[in-house]
């Protein structure tokens, strides 16, 4: 029994993470209708700035994370002016586009950094276990759990409290009725892109205690962040955080029973199965073109 | 005859000659080079099979690799049994005693030919079937197949014992044709994979001049309208994919005779993308131009990824940008553009007609 508690938590602390990746990507798609593919390539950039943070100021984690924040979000906005602005009205094309520019983000840091993994170590405070009877559940990542809500939070309330958020709203729901109220839609989309980015920077930041870092670390998350995106419903912030839950947990389980790739393969199965039966996923937003 | 046929069919006649005397005769290759250039010619095939999918019918397939990589397995399977006396090598180092099953009838040159075709067109046919009856479309088809890819993927790396995981199948036997052994450095053997290519340009030129591909370029514009007219859009769609998805194995099955080996890496998410980049750059409306693409981008890769690496592949990306942002239509649509122009020219002083102002309006569109 504590096995299965051990694996249930474990999926909840990959579902945390996957949780901020998932966000930032389902705001950017609800708002815009962009898939970012490049979205795993910003959590590499958080990553790498984090160890950067680290090896070169000194800063821990936590002291990081605002900086991270920061500056993928900036990198973020910059591709969103540059490149993505060109391309609303064609959203197939955002995938291939994005696509384009996670190679290119990839093969700069290869070029820059160099491809051999970096180490960043985890706040020293947060080291050890909790331990509730046989079931042992490490500090860290109990903190990163926290985190996730602490995010899906803010950016519930950024969303829903704020002029930003309200003007936002009104953009998913009709861009040109929103324009028409004086309503600077590219500015509303930079700036939503630039949260999405900082978001997967901060997720980037919080993984590098648990996996290495390396240049290719981003495409392998974005697969999953791209599936809770679909799965949760477009742009639906209550979809995401379940999708994201549903398939960490999904994945622990499906691990425990078989092996790791049988459960993956099980996750992946499930997923394309669920959006045959619902293909506006679990939680559809009503919005307008 | 219309217009568009007369350009496609001269394109395909200067593709002709360039492939199967420019290559060879004038450049002077040999060995080496015959056997890479097969290479590129190959992944033209496959490059085709998406446009068919993607830029004929509107359906962006991010699995495609997946279809190819299993006719790549099923020539390597028949090769490896041909190649090892008793078992493959690899079954006996993962313990597998006897040659499983589905193993068995590769035994047959010919049952392995047919299947190459038959199982990716069965495959793709299922999840064909699956999505287009619940009138799964856009996002959601890409998503689904890149699902399907993942999955399929780690399906073959896993049953190592069957597979060979990882490392693929190597070690194969060379493919014995009505008593020619095939050597992959040869002229006939560029000639054998320069035939494929043209015969399945010809094919894919047949589909979307018939009616038949009329009405996928409908679904294309609009499934709605289409199925309003009493089309039953998702069997076009399926047919479309099966289609699409034969020519991938096709294209897989002369890659492995080409590189003499099988790996998990033609099934990848990346080798997927990069045939979507082949098919951007070409341009994806025309399955010539396609194959063109594919052939331009991998010899352009053979000649800089042997200067720089690391700077390639950042090219890669730049360019896959430049296409999507500035040449929705690639390199076909840029060749539109000027003959166009030209062409418009010329014709200076005639009042404008409704065609050429469609083809005006045309060249802005490019959505999907």
């Amino acid at each position: 029994m504590d096995v299965v508690f051990n694996q249930l938590f474990a999926g909840l602390s990959m579902a945390s993470i996957l949780l901020i990746i998932a966000l930032g990507l389902a705001i950017i798609y609800g708002a815009m209708g962009v898939i970012n593919l490049a979205h795993g390539e910003f959590v590499m950039l958080g990553a790498y700035t984090t160890w950067a943070c680290q090896h070169y100021l000194g800063f821990g984690i936590l002291l990081s994370l605002p900086f991270v924040f920061v500056v993928v979000g900036a990198i973020g906005w910059l591709i969103e002016r540059t490149i993505v602005q060109r391309l609303y009205d064609r959203p197939l094309d955002t995938i291939l586009a994005t696509w384009g520019i996670g190679i290119m983000l990839q093969q700069l840091v290869r070029i820059v950094i160099g491809p051999e993994s970096r180490f960043v170590s985890g706040p020293d405070f947060l080291r050890g276990n909790l331990e509730i009877g046989n079931v042992v559940m490490s500090n860290y990542r109990i903190f990163v759990i926290f985190f996730s809500i602490a995010v899906l939070l803010a950016t519930w309330a950024l969303l829903t409290k704020t002029e930003f958020g309200t003007k936002l709203r009104a953009v998913i729901q009709n861009r040109s009725i929103s324009e028409c109220y004086g309503i600077e839609s590219k500015r509303i989309y930079s700036l939503t892109f630039a949260y999405g980015a900082g978001l997967a920077g901060i997720a980037g930041t919080l993984i590098t205690p648990l996996f290495s870092t390396i240049p290719t670390m981003g495409t392998s998350l974005v697969v999953d962040a791209f599936l809770v995106v679909i799965i949760g419903g477009l742009g639906s912030i209550i979809g995401a955080a379940a999708a994201a839950v549903m398939i960490g947990e999904l994945t622990a389980m499906f691990s425990l029973v078989i092996n790791d790739t049988l459960g993956r393969i099980g996750v992946l199965a499930c997923v394309i199965v669920l959006i045959r039966l619902r293909p506006r996923g679990l939680f559809p937003e009503n919005t307008r073109g | 005859m219309s217009k568009i046929l007369k350009y496609d069919l001269v394109a395909l006649l200067v593709l002709f000659i360039i492939v199967l005397f420019g290559f060879p005769t004038f450049l002077g290759f040999d060995g080496y080079e015959l056997n890479l250039y097969s290479r590129y010619l190959s992944l033209g095939i496959v490059s085709m099979a998406l446009a068919l999918s993607w830029g004929t019918t509107g359906i962006l397939n991010l699995g495609q690799a997946a279809t190819f990589g299993i006719g790549s397995y099923i020539m390597a399977m028949h090769l490896k049994i041909k190649g090892s006396a008793d078992l493959p090598d690899f079954m006996v180092w993962n313990n597998v005693d006897v040659l499983p099953w589905f193993w068995v009838p590769f035994h047959s040159l010919s049952f392995t030919l047919v299947a190459g075709l038959l199982i990716p067109a069965l495959v793709g046919g299922l999840i064909g079937v699956f999505m287009f009856r619940a009138r799964i479309s856009g996002v959601f088809v890409a998503v689904i197949t890149l699902a399907f890819l993942v999955a399929f993927q780690l399906l073959v790396v896993n049953y190592q014992g069957y597979t060979g995981g990882q490392n693929g199948l190597t070690g194969l036997a060379p493919l014995t044709l009505f008593g020619w052994t095939v050597d992959t450095y040869s002229i006939q053997f560029y000639y054998l994979v320069a035939g494929c290519l043209i015969a399945a340009l010809v094919i894919g030129l047949y589909l979307v001049h018939s009616k038949f591909g009329l009405i996928l370029r409908a679904i294309r514009e609009d499934a709605n309208r289409t199925r309003f007219f009493g089309y039953n859009v998702a069997s076009y769609e399926t047919v479309i994919f099966c289609i699409s998805a034969a020519l991938a194995g096709w294209s897989g099955m002369l890659y492995t005779l080409v590189l003499q080996f099988a790996s998990p890496t033609y099934m990848s998410v990346s080798f997927s993308l990069g045939i979507v980049i082949w098919c951007a750059v070409g341009g994806r409306n025309s399955v010539i131009a396609a194959a063109v693409g594919a052939i331009i981008v991998n010899i352009l890769q053979g000649k800089l990824s042997d200067v720089y690496v690391e700077g390639w592949h950042m090219m890669l990306g730049a360019t896959f940008v430049l296409v999507v942002l500035f040449m929705p239509r690639g390199l076909h649509g840029l060749v539109g553009t000027v003959w166009h122009r030209l062409s418009q020219r010329k014709a200076d002083k005639k009042p404008q007609t409704v065609l050429s102002k469609k083809a005006k309006t045309g060249q802005t569109e490019g959505g999907r």
